[in-house]
């Protein structure tokens, strides 16, 4: 007979089972049994390998290998959250620079939809002087002279097309491969494939300027979605503490919060041999990175360690919040070998309707306080030879329209232009890129692409190739289906990106 | 009534029937009747020459493009891309091909047209597509031209293949120093790690050590130094009389704010293999690599280019 005492644990341990704590499991758990099952079986089949990420639970952010030898080792992405205006900065149009002010042709306008414009809008030329720079004679505005002299490094994209018009969806679209909340975006992807060098230091890091606004999104953006919760994106603040609540409270020492840890570490202990769930584990493993981080973060995050000279090629000022300051720490933590860095500059949403929003103010401020931060970062990657193996990415989630908005049907105070899913510029540089390469054309009013179209899963698919990684291979089941970054559609590894 | 008719009679009814049939599927359907004028040798088989311009060129992009569609799965409008006989017999209104052919005419459509090809918001066939298959129709869409003689193409662009890799393959290679790797992951654990999943090749991450790391640890990792391709010692305590030129493998070293001087240029000058070299933040005068600059190494850091 068994003791009944012995009994009554059992009893609570299956009552505290609930279909909840099951099915979370059964994606880690059952999850990773299945995989490694299928992995025996796909090591003989064809077609996409099937790797295997599983970790200890302590270690979640441990190196992996990638498959097969990557151009990139980390991602610096600087997102201008608000769609720039690729008319007015890097697709130089002299052809619809002779048609501005007229009425634009139907032919434009059949069976389009806008988010604002109606009727028939005017186009709208180039708003400012483009000129030709680097080695191939690139067009460039003259909004970014300091980008202008990093031309030769960049790899533009003028065919970039998306099938969103509103910006939290195409946000979500370029973060995570779709246009809804729910899936992870590509710093959890990333890191939850190759994990982060830097175990004292997350390695998925967010760094948001633009007076605190992220993006329409969200921080969906840098959620970890169906992967597990220890891949998601850290929000870090470039002025005052790196992390909030890192820093102990007044008058507790490190000693002090070290046992504290302990304790809560302890009960987080007993709790996982009682319930076996791996989540425990992470935890247990994100305080105790928490604890490392205090020593290190503040450290990484410091530009106040930065001599002057540099801080004046970024334009950095320390103590304050702003995209100058985000891009040498993204520099600095790039150093430290934090595997993805997402940079968030709002505020390029060029409608024409208040003064910020048109592209002849709006624009040019964005313009001035991120050129020269940007080409310093470029600049300064290449000389510290970190250029070789990261993979700089800037853009937006649309474009812009060559016609000037009318929002229902008005003529506006400002000048402006409506979203564009159809065709928009980005541009990518460093680890394994092509540099100095201009990639598709669109037509002469930059209304369509007329020459090699890229779709948003195309640039993932590449991005992940470069990282070392089958698009097809990185992948996690989850309802049912082996869910991947570039999503179902077919995607597409650009070869002419690729150095 | 027997109501019966002579063997004679009825094969030659079911052979009129069977002909009748024949002929109207011919009529009806162009790359019947040209299986039956080749089965017959009425006509020649059309089969492109492997190294035909066709082949090497034009054929992937109908494959990538058309293929879905105009092929074994689905022949719509009864015509197939899928090979060069099915491309010379047309489609349900007979020839395609020539320079002002319905094919040529159908793929230059305004996307917006809704006979334009292909269907459907796929993506169009690019600039550079277009003008092979237009150089390959003007030529008289022929399989035994040789793709090296058209010049006027433009560059072939291979689409990106994924690298397999044979995990036997990588096993073996790994074997001869995987116990020391193991000794020396555990002694020095999460700085060496494989370059990928298909490869012998480490890499070796010191900089994460920073100052605990210096010449005895360098010196504890040389029995990998065969294996070891790139090496990062930024930040760390080595010094110039770290044991450098034993790294004959490492291609990419960075020496980022470590307190080396010019003194170790020999030492770098030994290593055989670099190809990329990090000296930032230290302080290795320029003049002391003229070395490898002859030998075409990538020197980093010695010049202004952050300014």
């Amino acid at each position: 007979m068994k003791d009944p005492r012995l009994l009554l644990t059992d009893l609570s341990r299956i009552q505290a089972q609930t279909r909840r704590h099951f099915l979370g499991w059964g994606t880690g758990g059952l999850g990773a049994f299945f995989l490694n099952a299928a992995m025996t079986e796909d090591a003989r089949a064809d077609g996409p390998q099937t790797l295997n990420f599983a970790r200890d639970p302590a270690t979640p952010l441990s190196v992996l290998p990638p498959p097969f030898r990557a151009r990139a080792k980390r991602v610096i992405y600087l997102h201008m959250g608000g769609a720039p205006s690729q008319l007015d900065l890097f697709d130089y149009k002299p052809v619809l620079a002779r048609f501005h002010g007229h009425d634009c042709p139907q032919s434009f306008l059949k069976g389009k939809r806008f988010a604002f414009i109606s009727g028939i809008p005017k186009l709208l030329g180039p708003q400012f002087p483009f000129r030709q720079a680097g080695r191939n004679g690139t067009w460039i505005s003259d909004r970014m002279p300091h980008l202008e002299r990093r031309l030769d490094e960049l790899c533009l994209v003028k065919s970039m097309k998306t099938d969103q018009f509103n910006h939290a969806p195409a946000q979500l679209l370029v973060h995570t491969g779709d246009p809804r909340t729910g899936h992870a975006s590509l710093g959890s992807w990333v890191t939850y494939g190759l994990g982060s060098e830097n175990q004292n230091l997350p390695g998925f890091i967010v760094l948001v300027s633009s007076g605190g606004i992220t993006a329409n999104a969200g921080k969906p953006l840098w959620g970890s979605g169906f992967l597990p919760s220890v891949y998601q994106g850290v929000q870090c603040r470039s002025a005052g503490e790196p992390v909030l609540y890192l820093d102990n409270p007044k008058d507790v020492s490190r000693a002090q919060r070290r046992q504290v840890l302990d304790a809560v570490d302890e009960i987080n202990r007993q709790t996982h041999v009682q319930f076996g769930n791996p989540e425990t584990v992470a935890r247990i493993a994100q305080y105790e990175m928490a604890f490392r981080m205090q020593l290190e973060a503040s450290d990484a995050m410091d530009i106040r360690r930065e001599s002057p000279a540099v801080l004046e090629r970024y334009g950095a000022e320390p103590g304050k919040t702003s995209y100058a300051n985000n891009c040498l720490v993204a520099r600095r933590l790039a150093e430290r070998g934090v595997r993805f860095i997402q940079l968030y500059h709002w505020g390029w949403d060029s409608h024409g309707t208040p003064t910020d929003e048109g592209v002849n103010v709006g624009l040019v401020n964005r313009c001035r306080e991120t050129d020269q931060p940007t080409a310093a970062l470029l600049a300064d990657l290449k000389a510290r030879g970190l250029l070789e193996d990261t993979l700089v990415v800037w853009g937006g989630e649309f474009g812009r329209t060559p016609m000037w908005e009318n929002r229902g049907g008005q003529e506006m105070a400002f000048i402006g232009r409506d979203h564009h899913p159809s065709a928009f510029t980005i541009w990518m540089a460093g680890g394994g890129v092509k540099a100095g390469l201009v990639h598709g054309q669109t037509d002469d009013m930059g209304y369509e692409i007329v020459q090699d179209p890229v779709e948003v899963r195309d640039l993932h698919a590449t991005m992940l190739y470069l990282l070392g990684f089958d698009h097809q291979a990185l992948k996690y089941p989850y309802q049912g289906l082996d869910q991947k970054l570039t999503g179902v559609k077919p995607a597409r590894i650009i070869p002419q990106l690729l150095a | 009534m027997t109501g019966r008719i002579s063997a004679w009679a009825y094969a030659a009814g079911v052979l009129l029937v069977t002909g009748c049939g024949i002929a109207a599927a011919m009529a009806l359907r162009p790359g019947f009747a040209a299986t039956v004028r080749q089965v017959t040798g009425l006509e020649p088989a059309r089969i492109a020459a492997p190294d035909s311009f066709y082949t090497v060129r034009v054929a992937p992009l109908f494959d990538r493009h058309c293929a879905g569609c105009h092929g074994a799965r689905a022949a719509k409008g009864q015509l197939r891309l899928d090979s060069f006989a099915a491309v010379w017999r047309g489609g349900r209104h007979g020839d395609v091909l020539g320079k002002d052919g319905e094919l040529y005419r159908r793929i230059t459509l305004p996307q917006s047209d809704e006979k334009a090809m292909p269907p459907d918001g796929k993506p169009p066939l690019s600039k550079d597509e277009l003008t092979v298959i237009r150089l390959w129709l003007a030529d008289g869409a022929r399989g035994d031209v040789p793709a090296a003689t058209v010049k006027d193409a433009p560059r072939l662009v291979l689409p990106v293949t994924i690298p397999q890799m044979n995990p036997q393959d990588v096993a073996r290679q790994r074997a001869p120093l995987a116990d020391e790797l193991a000794r020396l992951q555990k002694r020095y654990p999460g700085l060496i790690a494989y370059e990928s999943l298909a490869s012998a090749d480490l890499q070796v991450n010191a900089m994460l050590a920073g100052k605990r790391f210096g010449d005895a640890d360098l010196q504890a990792l040389l029995p990998l130094a065969a294996r070891i391709v790139r090496l990062d010692l930024s930040g760390t305590a080595v010094t110039d009389a770290a044991p450098l030129s034993g790294l004959r493998a490492v291609t990419h070293l960075r020496l980022a704010g470590t307190g080396l001087t010019g003194a170790v240029a020999p030492a770098l000058d030994g290593m055989a293999a670099l190809k990329v070299l990090t000296v930032t933040g230290t302080n290795i005068a320029p003049e002391s690599l003229a070395g490898l600059r002859r030998r075409g190494v990538t020197i980093h850091g010695e010049g202004d280019d952050g300014a």
